[in-house]
């Protein structure tokens, strides 16, 4: 009987010291970003919202950099065949991928961004839309108040919706703050080239331009270097990150994307077993925006009016994503 | 759409600070292609320059550091080609091809282990505009020419200089007999693999000083993709100004030129679809090479390894 009982507790011992198959493992996630996480600018922000989900949630994370589209299906499928169950792609570029996997890997659940609601998508996908337009309506807004040679520029890289629809943002704002203003916009074709910015910003400025709302990511340095060169002096807006420290006396305000906020309530939820949903990123969930410097004192405070009610819904902002609407 | 838009001095003015680049480049594979190495990697090199410079003057806080340290990265790459070509006499496209992709991931990883990962991009200072005496008070042309930084009033230097030495000076002559027929070079006592080394080091020089321009004059940072193919236009220059430093560089600033134009047009005529703009340099580049190409004469043993002990 002794020994029985010995037997016994030796084995209740070592299956207690064993890793358990049954329990339910963390799961694992992996997000695939666009460029480089150094960029100091949308993928680093992407990045900071990885390691914020791991910290929070516990959930042990990877990610892959400089994915282009046509790669994203073989490193999401790579990361998939690895054991990792949730999938993210940072960057709106990469819906017709997930459209494509998600139902063949019903047992992940992927977590894809957009600039709003899309129809039907599959039952294991959450999508994160991102409302730029209405922070760039308020940047509008204070390039309207604050240009003296009523010649607010636009500078961009690729034609993206949500891009255009931030541009149209900008039209509706200056139109409506400051009718005799114009917008002068330019495309430059990478939202990463700096030295293309710069020739962007440089044409603008010889053109009259004295506010350059800025919507390309690296970019902004050679925009900024632009307005440091130029004889008169530019103001400048820029967003994801607050780079004003780069050239305090040109910037007047930062459009600010917290990318953690939405992620960690995402992967919550998912933990939760709740594998599909919208997640709306806009003023006052998601993005914030700086106090505008540079500016006289009641620009600054009518700007900050106009961001509180777009932040309640009372402004009406049209979002156009498909054509670009000039208004004088 | 005026006429006018086209000659608008402040477009000529952003042409001739966006040609410095291309100009050294140029200048560079002009050097070494007159000595008879076909270098393929400057796309690479002119990244590796850039990141050199960045990162150099970034942690010491000098921009001359910076361009010394740009300079040697192109001397060290344009060295290894030499050494594959001379001495081991290898296929220079394949050695130069693997350069570039080299130069490429070097650049991006001397960034990531120097730099890190920040919400706030790392800066130098860019070079500011200096105004030449007298010669910056002359309506128009002043304010295109002689109101420009210094890398500016160098690259013109250095053209001037390449173009002497190349065409007015017995070492120049040395040089193109070395490119041309070394084996005619060699039985007068042309030393030919000396010879090339040195035109590889000195346009590998010039080379990485065009990396350096680029975050010294123009974007105060280093991003991954900074060249934007204009190691790839220098390329096509040194064909356009039929390997002559003068010619590259008069093809750079027309170059430089409609690039800067594009922006212009971008923002006065919206009937004109923004990606057809921005294919336009690169379209200039192809009808322009289709036109300069016919009747060059390249250095007849460029691209060619030299093997003294070769029968003919």
């Amino acid at each position: 009987m002794r020994r029985v009982m010995w037997l016994l507790l030796v084995s209740v011992a070592v299956a207690a010291g064993l890793p358990s198959g049954a329990a339910p493992a963390r799961p694992r996630m992996a997000m695939i970003l666009p460029g480089v996480i150094q960029d100091a600018d949308f993928n680093a922000v992407g990045y900071q919202a990885l390691k914020e989900v791991q910290a929070t949630t516990g959930v042990q994370t990877a990610h892959s950099e400089q994915v282009a589209v046509a790669d994203a299906e073989r490193v999401a499928r790579e990361y998939l065949s690895a054991g990792y169950s949730i999938v993210a792609f940072h960057g709106g570029q990469y819906l017709t991928i997930v459209q494509k996997l998600a139902p063949l890997f019903p047992d992940a659940t992927f977590i894809m961004e957009s600039s709003g609601q899309i129809p039907n998508l599959p039952a294991n996908v959450w999508n994160i839309g991102r409302k730029f337009y209405e922070g760039f309506y308020v940047l509008g807004v204070l390039g309207a108040l604050a240009t003296r040679s009523n010649k607010v520029g636009y500078i961009a890289g690729i034609r993206l919706p949500d891009f255009v629809a931030s541009l149209n943002a900008v039209f509706q704002a200056v139109a409506k703050y400051n009718p005799r203003a114009e917008v002068l916009y330019t495309f430059v074709g990478d939202q990463n080239d700096p030295v293309k910015a710069r020739q962007a910003a440089e044409s603008q400025i010889a053109a009259g331009v004295d506010f350059i709302v800025i919507s390309v990511n690296l970019g902004t340095v050679g925009v900024i270097e632009a307005a440091r060169a130029a004889r008169r002096p530019v103001l400048l807006t820029t967003f994801y990150t607050d780079k004003s420290s780069y050239a305090p006396q040109h910037f007047t305000a930062s459009l600010l994307s917290n990318f953690g906020k939405p992620y960690v309530e995402v992967v919550r939820q998912i933990l939760a077993g709740r594998r599909s949903g919208y997640y709306e990123m806009r003023p006052g969930a998601g993005f914030g925006l700086t106090p505008p410097k540079n500016v006289p004192p009641e620009v600054s405070r009518r700007v900050q009016e106009v961001w509180r009610a777009v932040v309640l819904r009372q402004e009406r902002i049209e979002e156009v994503t498909d054509r670009i609407v000039e208004r004088r | 759409m005026s006429w006018e838009l086209f000659a608008d001095p402040s477009l000529f003015r952003l042409a001739v600070a966006m040609a410095v680049p291309l100009v050294l480049a140029s200048a560079g594979e002009v050097l070494m292609e007159r000595g008879g190495i076909l270098n393929v990697a400057v796309e690479g090199m002119v990244t590796l320059g850039a990141a050199a410079a960045f990162l150099a003057g970034f942690a010491t806080g000098s921009t001359w550091v910076g361009f010394t340290a740009a300079a040697a990265a192109g001397v060290l790459v344009a060295s290894v080609l030499a050494h594959y070509a001379v001495v081991w006499r290898q296929e220079q496209v394949t050695v130069g091809l693997t350069l570039y992709v080299l130069c490429l991931g070097l650049a991006s990883l001397l960034y990531r282990v120097v730099v890190g990962v920040r919400l706030s991009p790392p800066r130098v200072e860019t070079l500011q505009p200096v105004s030449l005496p007298v010669l910056s008070q002359v309506p128009v042309l002043g304010e295109v020419l002689f109101r420009q930084h210094a890398l500016v009033y160098l690259s013109a230097a250095v053209v001037a200089a390449a173009h002497v030495l190349l065409f007015r000076t017995a070492l120049g002559l040395r040089l193109r007999s070395v490119g041309e027929n070394p084996v005619a070079a060699d039985t007068v006592g042309v030393d030919v693999f000396r010879l090339r080394r040195a035109a590889a080091a000195a346009g590998g020089a010039l080379v990485g000083l065009a990396g350096a321009s680029l975050p010294f004059t123009l974007t105060g940072t280093f991003t991954e993709g900074i060249a934007g193919g204009r190691g790839w236009i220098a390329l096509m220059l040194v064909i356009f100004g039929r390997w002559t430093p003068a010619g590259a560089a008069g093809g750079a600033l027309l170059f430089a030129y409609v690039e800067a134009l594009q922006f212009k047009l971008a923002m006065t005529s919206r009937a004109v679809p923004p990606q057809f703009l921005q294919m336009l340099p690169y379209l200039f580049a192809v009808a322009v090479l289709v036109r300069a190409y016919r009747g060059a004469q390249a250095p007849g043993a460029l691209g060619k390894p030299y093997h003294r002990e070769a029968r003919a």
